[in-house]
């Protein structure tokens, strides 16, 4: 039986847990002294708990552990002896037999991979109803027990208020599990990467080329810095020239300016460039910006122009970048005091001239904050420059030419046919490490600068 | 700062107490307020040029899109004579009504039947005109009336793709001389394309659809949503309603704050490495946890992506309801969790609602970690359940841009429109329900 069909049956007993719990504390309430302490629904629920919990549990923990068991009992197989012994060959005949084993009407290539499907078989459904039996016993188990505590007395509602809160306490949990997964498998699968290839090579070595990798020395093709400069090019540069700008000025028209009407029209405007899919901008730039800028660099006198410039993928990022630093930049100017606004006003400064020496100065650093994490933001972004930037890892300044971005390398590390333990794809993860370690710090510090600024007004 | 927008007035060491009123009328003062007036109308111009080119922006792109693939949506059909009598096709009639009915009319050589009227139909090379999977349209014909065997019949089938390209005045001079011999035959006709809508990927651009891809997209938000959704008000709830204040609690927030900045594909990252890595336990070497390619393990993914996006937005809208809901409430003898489920979540509930509309929108457009992931995978047939390998909207969308072939242009462009729409009207649900529901206390 499939772990989904397990999951509705356990919740099935759940649900006619807590219909005979209620009735059953009905029949208890006798009135007066003897009143149930707690409502029927809570019984009801604690019943329902005690039912579907621990069957839940176990069937986790079983779907996780049960893969493992049946392919040691395959193993243990008389034709399994035949199996090749490298590890690599032996999980693809392992898996052909499985998937034979699960899908009707497939057959097996393999003479050994077929030996096996039916022991197979024959051991994914003993696991499998071995799993089922137990999981519906420890169904039936919790709720009898809890059945069997309840009385009038019973503080049923404090039980299930217990139950709830360490549920919820479960979820925030889920967070911080988030976290660290992210950062021990990218953390892991690095040090893997790192005991192959020197850390030194990877973040000060000049040349990037995965696609020849000497197996010798692979930190030779393996140096991360164009990488970084060409993220940074495009992402810090390029992208905030246009979107700095942009965003602030529009931010500044729109609180100081625009008749509330405007604004009310025009900000969720703005704000749709921010909604729109970044695979849409990739095709956008690709197909329409990049061209463009190949003309306009021709026509400049680029003979060699790129059509995959770091200037194309730079402008359309910015482009998206822009209701970003707005936002954030509307924020931080709501949030200096009225009264230096008006008292600049009121000394005879005209509009621009409070906005520009008094609004922006005093709200600089959630401006400068805001722009941290416009910054944190551009360089993750992936499909812009997969699809509009190139693969070739230059170190350049000329915005027409060709630049390659940290994003860009993983997606086409890991999208490539090759094994998964090469240097190759496991460089994937280190690239993955330094640019999640890179956001973390430039979203701590704009944080912080936020945070402080507000304290200093507040 | 450091220039003084009040003039200076000369003073004297001698009468420093004393300061000449300005004299605004003077042509010095005239001119430098000019200047100042000129300066405030450049700044206020910027401003506004800045708001009118950002939306221009916008409405560039849409309109580069709609023009693109708006032509996506419709579908050339040319009129195919065909005679089946002369065509020496031996099929049993018997099997028609039968599911070997496909099998039956492949093996009879339908395919090159339709080959060869259109040859005969449309002079040499003729067969190129129609598209090579104009015979399945034959096929389905000939199954819903098997009597079309005995007859000549003159039947609509799509155009391949040249001449459909050709049609629209693009392409080579020879294919749209060809073109412009069949409309003058008439038997060239336009159709809104329903396949684009019910069929899925394929190599011949005139034949592609986007229901694989959009199925998919649905299993991998149906996983997502039921994951992310109570995860992420759940935990809302405890951090705004119980949690004490203590540095575990802090640790929630800032991990549940970075976490809601780190780059989408450093969830693909995770994902690949947790639910698709090789995982030992206790020993065990146990293989992928989760199939590759799959709607669950992307929807996974996605869910602890979007999660931060839903806590954050409920404990807003949780923060908003006033205390004294909650303390009407425990003053009549309502417990903790009573005042949060019964009174305090219904209240704040559009509130997470648009935050988790907003947060699926983002879910739904999002690729990058899906291409790590492996749902890049060439669909044809679209996904049957959560564990099948499957595509999505966005992803497709990718993997046509890469196509070389013109015909993609329109239809990559197409799938576009389709996506925006889907996510305009999530946001649109987003505001109805934020403007229908807000409650100022």
């Amino acid at each position: 039986m499939n772990a989904f069909a397990l999951m509705f049956l356990v919740a099935g007993l759940g649900l006619i847990g807590w219909l005979t719990a209620r009735a059953r504390a009905v029949r208890f309430d006798r009135g007066g002294a003897k009143r149930l302490h707690s409502l029927p629904g809570q019984h009801g629920m604690y019943v329902a708990m005690w039912t579907v919990l621990p069957a839940l549990l176990f069937i986790a923990l079983w779907s996780g552990v049960s893969p493992g068991l049946v392919r040691e009992a395959v193993l243990q197989h008389p034709a399994a002896a035949q199996l090749p012994h490298f590890d690599f060959e032996r999980d693809a005949l392992l898996a052909e037999a499985k998937r034979v084993a699960t899908t009707d009407g497939a057959t097996a290539f393999d003479p050994v991979a077929a030996q096996l499907v039916a022991p197979t078989r024959a051991a994914k459904s003993y696991y499998g109803w071995l799993g089922t039996g137990v999981a519906i016993l420890l169904a039936f188990a919790g709720g009898a027990f809890a059945l069997t505590r309840i009385r009038a007395p019973f503080r049923a509602r404090s039980q299930v208020e217990r139950g709830m809160m360490i549920v919820l306490l479960i979820a925030s949990l889920i967070a911080i599990l988030t976290t660290l997964g992210i950062f021990l498998s990218l953390l892991w699968e690095s040090l893997r990467f790192f005991s192959a290839v020197p850390i030194t090579d990877f973040l000060f070595g000049t040349h990037w080329s995965p696609q020849v990798i000497d197996a010798a020395h692979p930190g030779k093709s393996l140096g991360a810095v164009p990488l970084f400069w060409g993220t940074f090019f495009i992402g810090a540069v390029i992208a905030m020239i246009v979107a700095i700008p942009f965003g602030l000025m529009s931010a500044i028209y729109l609180t100081q300016y625009a008749a509330p009407r405007v604004r009310r029209w025009m900000k969720p405007t703005l704000e749709m460039l921010a909604g729109v899919p970044t695979v849409v901008y990739g095709y956008f730039a690709a197909l329409t910006v990049a061209p463009a800028v190949r003309d306009l660099a021709v026509s400049l006198g680029y003979t060699y122009a790129s059509s995959e410039s770091a200037l194309a993928a730079g402008l359309v990022m910015g482009v998206m970048i822009i209701p970003f630093v707005s936002s954030m930049a509307d924020d931080s100017i709501a949030a200096v005091p009225t009264a230096m606004r008006d008292g600049s006003l009121a000394m005879g400064a005209t509009t621009s001239e409070t906005i520009s020496r008094v609004l922006i100065p005093a709200a600089l650093p959630g401006v400068v904050a805001g722009v941290l994490l416009a910054v944190s933001r551009a360089i993750g972004e992936t499909m812009i420059v997969v699809m509009a930037a190139s693969g070739a890892a230059n170190i350049t300044l000329n915005p027409f030419e060709s630049a390659t971005t940290v994003t860009k390398q993983i997606v086409d590390l890991l999208t490539g046919e090759s094994e998964f333990d090469s240097p190759k794809t496991l460089a994937a993860f280190a690239l993955g490490l330094t640019l999640f370690v890179i956001t973390l710090l430039l979203n701590i510090v704009a944080l912080r600068v936020v945070k402080k600024y507000r304290e200093a007004y507040e | 700062m450091s220039k003084s927008l009040v003039p200076e007035t000369p003073t004297g060491p001698e009468e420093p107490a004393v300061r000449a009123p300005t004299d605004w009328k003077t042509a010095a003062m005239q001119k430098r307020i000019r200047r100042r007036y000129a300066r405030e109308w450049r700044f206020r111009f910027f401003g506004f040029a800045a708001v009118v080119l950002s939306a221009s922006f916008l409405a560039f792109l849409l309109v580069v899109m709609v023009a693109n693939g708006w032509r996506g949506f419709t579908r050339t059909d040319v009129a195919l004579p065909i005679d089946f009598a002369a065509s020496g096709m031996v099929v049993e009639r018997s099997q028609l009504a039968t599911p070997a009915a496909d099998l039956a009319l492949a093996g009879a050589g339908l395919e090159n039947a339709v080959k060869s009227a259109a040859a005969t139909a449309f002079g040499p090379g003729g067969e190129d005109f129609i598209s090579e999977n104009a015979w399945l349209r034959v096929r389905d014909a000939i199954k819903r009336d098997p009597s079309l065997l005995d007859r000549k019949l003159r039947i609509d089938v799509p155009a391949s793709t040249r001449i459909d390209q050709a049609v629209r005045g693009d392409g080579d001079a020879a294919t749209r001389a060809a073109a412009a011999r069949l409309q003058q035959a008439g038997v060239v006709s336009r159709h809104f394309n329903t396949d684009f809508l019910l069929e899925s990927d394929s190599t011949d651009p005139v034949a592609v659809g986007i229901w694989g891809a959009l199925k998919g997209s649905l299993l991998t938000m149906a996983v997502t949503f039921l994951i992310a959704f109570p995860v992420g008000v759940l935990s809302a709830i405890y951090l705004e309603e119980y949690a004490p204040r203590n540095r575990w609690t802090d640790l929630i927030e800032v991990s549940i704050n970075n976490l809601a900045a780190v780059p989408s594909i450093i969830f693909g990252l995770l994902g690949l490495a947790v639910f698709l890595g090789s995982w030992s336990l206790f020993g065990y070497q146990m293989g992928p946890l989760l199939p590759r390619s799959a709607a669950l393990v992307g929807g996974l993914t996605l869910a602890l992506m979007i999660m931060p996006v839903i806590v954050i937005a409920s404990r807003n809208a949780i923060k908003a309801v006033p205390p004294s809901i909650r303390d009407a409430a425990l003053g009549i003898g309502a417990s903790p969790i009573q005042v949060v489920f019964h009174h305090v979540l219904p209240l704040a509930m559009p509130g997470i609602l648009t935050g988790t509309i907003i947060g699926m929108a983002r879910a739904l457009g999002e690729t990058a970690p899906l291409l790590l992931i492996g749902m890049r995978a060439f669909i044809v047939t679209p996904p049957g359940g959560f564990t099948d390998p499957a595509t999505v909207l966005p992803v497709q969308i990718f993997l046509w841009s890469d196509e070389v072939s013109r015909g993609f242009i329109e239809k990559t462009s197409a799938a576009i429109i389709v996506l925006l729409v889907f996510l305009l009207a999530m946001n649109g649900l987003a505001i109805y329900l934020r403007n229908k529901f807000e409650t100022r206390w």
